[in-house]
This record gives C-alpha cells, sequence and structure tokens, in this order.
C-alpha cells in the first residue's frame, strides 16, 4: 500500500512540475501577442517570419492573445500569474496607467533610442498625451480607429454637409424630417440615428467623449487630479443628447446581434468607426451607399474638430528579460513599411503624423476612398486622460448620462455638476 | 486508509472553500486591486459600506426582486403542477416542455427575452399592439423593470419547482380525497384543507431554494439592462461583480460579498422560523 502511495504522489509531482512555463527556455527569444482580430493576426505572422528570418538567434515566439470574454480580463489574468508576453499590442491606452502604477510594464522612455523614435512617429500633443503621472512612458502609440457620423447617403441633403461641418442644429433638423410612423400604429419605427443606451461605462466612448472632445477641441476630462469636464462643452453635449432622445430622433432600443437598423434602413446615421466600412461592404443591399462625415458640433463651432480615436499601444511587460531587443522588433511594426503593411492587411490606422500626405500610404487610400476621411481625421484625434480609475470616471458620467439624457430627471447642468462632484471624491479618495 | 480515502474531497474542501472564505475575511480588511501587494487599511471598507448608496439600493433592489419573483415562483409552480396531476395527452410532452427552460443556458434565455422585450420590434408588444393595447416600455420604465426581469426568472427557472410540487402532490394519500368527496368537499375546499398543509415541506423547500437563487440575480441584469433604468435593476451580485471586475476594488468586493451572506443567512433563518412554523 505504501509503495503505491508513493508512486501517486510522485506522477502527481511529476506532473505539476512539467505545468510550469519556463519562459527562461526560449534561448534568447522573445514573445509577443497581438489582439485576435484577423487582419492583426496576419500582419502579425508576416512581421514575426521576417524577423525570425534576420535574427535565427533571437527568435520571437508569437500567438494572438488568448481567447476570453475580453483580452483586458485575459491581460489581468496573465499579469496576476506571471504569465504575460514579453511584447502586447493591443492595450486600450486607459489601461496603460493601471498597469504603470502596478509596475508591471517597463518605462519604455528609458531604452536608448526611443524617445527619438517616438518623436520622429508622433507630435507632442499624443506624447504629452501618452505620458505617465510620474513622467515616464509605457507605451507605444500604435493604432487608432476615429469615431465619427457614419450616414445614408439619402439623407445627405438633409444634413447640409456640403455648405460646412455638420452642427448640432442641422442634425436636429435632419431628426425632424427623417424620423416617421411608416406603419401608421402611432409608434415612430424611422429614426435619425442609433447609439447605445446600456450605462457600461465603455459606451459613453462611442457617444457622449466623441461629442465632448468635437465640441471643446479636445479638452480633458481629468486635469491636475481634478474633474475638468463642467463647462459649457459638456453641458452643450448633454443637451443636444437629451433633445435626440425627448424628440425620438433615436430610438433607444438596443440592437439584437442579428438587427442592424442601420443596413436595415430604419436608422440613418451612427457614430462609428473605420471597422464599419468592411462590414458595411459586405452586408449593405444593393443600391445602398453610405459615407462618414464629422462628430456633430455646436452651432457657434469654429476650428478643428475633434473626435475619440479609441487608440490602441504597444507595451513590453516587466518580467522581459531583454527589453531593448523588445523595443528594436516593436520599431519594425511601426516604421513607415511596417504601417503601410498594417494598414493593407488590417484596414485600421496606425497613430502616426502624416497618414494622410506620406506618400507610402497613397496607394491605400487610393483603393479604399472610404477610410481617405478617417486619415484626415486622424490630425485631431483624441485617447483617453492618464488616469488609473478612469473606468471609474466614465461609470460616474453613464450614470448621469442616463439621468439626464435618457429620462429626463436631472437638467444638463445639474447632471454634469453632480458627475464632476462624484468624480473629485473619487479622485480625493484614491 | 480513510484519510487517504477522503482526501480528495479534503484537498476539495481546503482548496476551493476553506481557503477562498478565510481569504476573503482577510481581504475586508485590506485594499487590493490584484496586481498591486495589499494595503492594510482596517475597517475602512465596512464604514464605506455603510455610507454606500449605491448598494444599499442593490440590497432593496435584490428584495423587491424577491418579493415578486417567489410568490410568482411558487403560485405558478403550483398551479402547473397541479395541471400535470391529472390524467391528460401527452403528459410526457408537456412535463419536458414546462422543464426545459430550467437547462438551456441563462444568458441564452436572457437574450432572447430581451429580444421579447424590445420595445420597437419585440413579439410582447407586437401582440399589444395587435389588440388595440399601447406598447410597454417593459426594460426602459425604472418602475417596471424589474418586474419584467421577475416575470422571465420566473419562466426560466418555474420548472425546476414544478417537478418538486408534483413530486409533493402525487405523495398526497389518495383516501384523504375520497373521505373529502365523501364529506361533500368542494375542490378549493380539499386544495385549502388537504393538498395545500400536505405539501407544506414542499412549499418551504421551494420558497427556501427560491429565495437562494433569487439573491444570485445577477446574469439578467448584466445582460439585458446592465442595472439600468435609472439603477432599478441594479442587484446585489451585480454591483459586487462590479466593484470587483470592473473598478478591482477587491477587498471592497469581499467586504460587500461578506455582508450579502450575512443578509441571505438571516433571511433564510427567518424564513425556516415562520414558513416552518405554520
Amino acid at each position: 500500500m505504501l509503495p503505491r502511495t508513493i508512486l501517486y504522489l510522485l506522477v502527481l509531482m511529476i506532473f505539476m512540475a512539467s505545468c510550469n512555463s519556463n519562459k527562461s527556455n526560449r534561448d534568447g527569444g522573445l514573445s509577443y501577442w497581438s489582439s485576435s482580430n484577423s487582419g492583426e493576426i496576419e500582419f502579425s505572422k508576416v512581421m514575426v517570419n521576417r524577423w525570425n528570418l534576420l535574427h535565427p538567434n533571437e527568435k520571437i515566439q508569437y500567438q494572438p492573445v488568448p481567447e476570453g470574454q475580453s483580452s483586458e480580463e485575459i491581460i489581468l489574468a496573465a499579469v496576476v500569474g506571471k504569465t504575460t508576453a514579453d511584447i502586447y499590442s493591443n492595450m486600450w491606452q486607459g489601461s496603460v496607467e493601471f498597469y504603470a502604477k502596478a509596475n508591471v510594464l517597463v518605462p519604455l522612455d528609458t531604452i536608448s533610442g526611443f524617445m527619438d523614435f517616438l518623436y520622429s512617429r508622433c507630435d507632442s500633443t499624443t506624447i504629452n498625451e501618452i505620458t505617465s503621472d510620474d513622467g515616464h512612458i509605457y507605451q507605444m502609440p500604435w493604432k487608432i480607429n476615429p469615431i465619427m457620423t457614419l450616414y445614408n447617403h439619402t439623407i445627405q441633403s438633409d444634413l447640409r454637409i456640403d455648405a460646412g461641418p455638420l452642427s448640432y442644429k442641422k442634425y436636429l433638423e435632419a431628426g425632424e424630417k427623417i424620423k416617421k410612423d411608416n406603419s401608421g400604429d402611432g409608434y415612430i419605427d424611422q429614426w435619425l440615428g442609433i447609439t447605445s443606451t446600456r450605462i457600461v461605462w465603455y459606451q459613453r466612448l462611442f457617444n457622449f467623449y466623441p461629442l465632448y472632445l468635437a465640441a471643446s477641441k479636445g479638452m480633458p476630462l481629468i486635469e491636475n487630479n481634478k474633474a475638468a469636464f463642467n463647462n459649457e462643452y459638456a453641458i452643450e453635449v448633454f443637451q443636444f443628447l437629451q433633445d435626440i432622445y425627448k424628440n425620438e430622433y433615436f430610438t433607444k432600443d438596443q440592437e439584437a446581434a442579428t438587427q442592424d437598423k442601420f443596413i436595415g434602413q430604419t436608422v440613418f446615421t451612427k457614430f462609428t468607426g473605420p471597422w464599419e466600412v468592411k462590414y458595411l461592404d459586405k452586408f449593405k443591399p444593393e443600391g445602398m451607399d453610405y459615407d462618414f462625415t464629422n462628430i456633430p458640433v455646436p452651432d457657434d463651432h469654429e476650428g478643428p474638430i475633434y473626435t475619440y480615436g479609441d487608440p490602441k499601444s504597444i507595451v513590453i511587460f516587466n518580467t522581459c528579460s531583454n527589453p531593448n531587443l523588445a523595443f528594436d522588433f516593436i520599431k519594425t511594426m511601426v516604421v513607415t513599411s511596417g504601417d503601410s503593411l498594417f494598414l493593407e492587411l488590417s484596414n485600421q490606422l496606425p497613430r502616426r503624423t502624416g497618414i494622410d500626405t506620406i506618400t507610402a500610404f497613397q496607394d491605400f487610400f487610393t483603393n479604399n476612398p472610404k477610410l481617405k476621411i478617417f486619415a484626415q481625421q486622424s490630425k485631431h484625434v483624441r485617447g483617453i486622460d492618464n488616469c488609473d480609475v478612469i473606468v471609474e470616471v466614465f461609470d460616474i458620467i453613464s450614470q448621469e448620462y442616463e439621468a439626464c439624457v435618457m429620462y429626463n430627471v436631472k437638467t444638463p447642468e445639474q447632471a454634469i455638476a453632480d458627475a464632476e462632484k462624484a468624480v473629485n471624491v473619487l479622485l480625493g479618495a484614491r | 486508509m480513510p484519510y487517504l480515502l477522503a482526501s480528495p474531497y479534503l484537498l476539495h474542501l481546503i482548496l476551493f472553500i476553506a481557503f477562498p472564505i478565510v481569504f476573503s475575511v482577510l481581504l475586508t480588511f485590506h485594499k487590493w486591486n490584484i496586481i498591486s501587494p495589499m494595503e492594510y487599511i482596517g475597517a475602512d471598507n465596512f464604514i464605506r459600506l455603510f455610507h454606500d448608496r449605491l448598494f444599499w439600493k442593490a440590497i432593496m433592489n435584490t428584495l423587491v426582486f424577491l418579493v415578486i419573483h417567489i410568490p410568482l415562483q411558487i403560485i405558478v409552480a403550483l398551479a402547473l403542477a397541479y395541471f400535470l396531476n391529472q390524467k391528460l395527452f401527452f403528459l410526457g410532452f408537456f412535463r419536458a416542455a414546462f422543464f426545459l427552460p430550467v437547462i438551456i443556458s441563462g444568458v441564452v434565455v436572457t437574450m432572447l427575452w430581451q429580444q421579447l422585450y424590445s420595445f420597437d420590434t419585440g413579439l410582447l408588444n407586437g401582440m399589444l399592439t395587435s389588440v388595440g393595447l399601447p406598447r410597454v416600455a417593459w426594460l426602459t420604465n425604472s418602475k417596471i423593470a424589474m418586474v419584467s426581469i421577475a416575470i422571465m426568472a420566473t419562466w426560466k427557472n418555474v420548472g425546476l419547482y414544478v417537478i418538486l410540487f408534483l413530486v409533493g402532490l402525487q405523495s398526497v394519500p389518495r383516501r384523504y380525497y375520497e373521505a373529502a368527496d365523501v364529506e361533500g368537499a368542494s375542490s378549493w375546499q380539499k386544495f385549502k384543507y388537504i393538498t395545500l398543509p400536505a405539501i407544506n415541506p414542499t412549499i418551504f423547500m421551494v420558497t427556501i431554494l427560491s429565495t437562494i437563487g433569487g439573491f444570485g440575480l445577477f446574469i439578467e441584469p448584466y445582460i439585458m439592462t446592465g442595472g439600468g433604468p435609472l439603477n432599478s435593476t441594479l442587484s446585489a451580485m451585480l454591483y459586487i461583480y462590479k466593484q470587483a471586475f470592473e473598478y478591482y476594488h477587491m477587498g471592497y468586493a469581499a467586504t460587500l460579498g461578506l455582508f450579502f451572506a450575512a443578509i441571505i443567512m438571516l433571511v433564510v433563518v427567518i424564513q425556516k422560523y415562520t414558513i416552518e412554523k405554520e
């Protein structure tokens, strides 16, 4: 009996030892995770294969980020278990500060050559935006998907965008013309647009936040550890959205996975990004045409129109044994030739200056004219403020958004003031 | 040898029950976001809990859900069980049909009902307008959103309790009903004076199970409403989830979880002494 027990214990111990993933077995190489987007997978495979051919002694092991409900959850679990890859290229900009404060990321500005490279790629506004509270930079800006107004061509004249940018007045007046009760049952069944009514914090990134950036020319929500959004712009945005729902220009219903009201042509505008182009070209009905324009702005707006760029960055985790080598690999992905290939394979825009002017990208935009407007917009995009509790900030704003915009239980002034108060309490309690 | 045989279960008990409970209690005295070291903060989490208006709203919402859901569940389950206790054609089919929602994934059922409840295109509103009634904002009216969720939860779970009640009804001796027939009792009198007292243990068990299940309300508000409109469907479990997995306030979430567990125990004990006594 006893020898058999010892045998079982031995087998168990051997099994548990073999479960240990020993990263140091990679013989000088590194590991890299990309997102599970098919275009990015294709791009990553090409870049990794090229690198491995040129660096046989410093190979990169590649895989898409492991499957899960969201990549953020997978990364968090991997960080806790110390099983992250060395390099990860789908980090949401808003998450970087959270991980930076936990000392999980390598400060890239400490790597030789990084800052020079960064200044050659991005403007100083972007660089300021990605600089953490401690003065270090933990992310390489990689890609953006600017949020703009998608519209069905049949309402182009109603939007009057030939005579200047899309404004609140033009948008609301178009809404009055477009909303209809086609079935005659007393309920509107044709609307100007749709946006998510869920109060989940990230949904505000696709309605409130782009509108706020557009109205305020890119002002931050948080500044000097205090709420900075209690201003005329946020109030105007809340008022604009409240008017939209009050007048039933947008439906409050959620779209099901099998319903697309834009393709079904019961809504005629959406706030969305360049990913919509491939999707619409595949599924839109014959004869339907669409285009993009700016996010609506206040009627007296002058100057550039900003929007939210949904930026993602490349990071190096502190478990990486050779950050300099990791940076050398990252550089190959974000030089002009890498960006050009990225555009071709993924239809997503690199976060860099000159997307709309650099010769290397011109062929792509000639072949994909609908994406050209996003390239032009890329000069005026913002990401997220560097704040490790930005999720809670957006949650607070979402709560007030619902109360004011969706259900009219607060005025815009009251809602924004309440949001400011709650955010300041949150930031003060950290 | 006995310890060796019991060791797999002991290991499971220690790893998946004892350790998490002990660790949770420890967490309540700390601030922790999973990836940074834990920071001891004493009773701050408990102080915060008592000032957290949203948590108390979530508790109230959960109790409102239970007040609607439990009686509805018991009445509907008992009625269906009474119906299925008759000699009917296709009895097996009906029994399977009522039990089917129990085994379908909660996420699938919730998404299905989200479509049924849709204000513009939902089947329910379509049926209402076809008979000239106005549409109902099932999930976007803060006064009725929780009622809508309670109805959906009842539909999902009633099959299990139908089976339990069916077993209870079939265990009532027939001679009681025969004696009542001889005395000239009506159907209602037989139900009230024979059936209900005889199935009281089943009613008690269904109430306890519904209560414990109801306190775990999470999937429906998470998928259908996100806790809205205006936090009217924010359940305690959803709030604890948000604190833990959206904000990474692990210490505070552990505090909420422990407090909530204490509330559930208290309610179950009260039910035991009131319903069982009756």
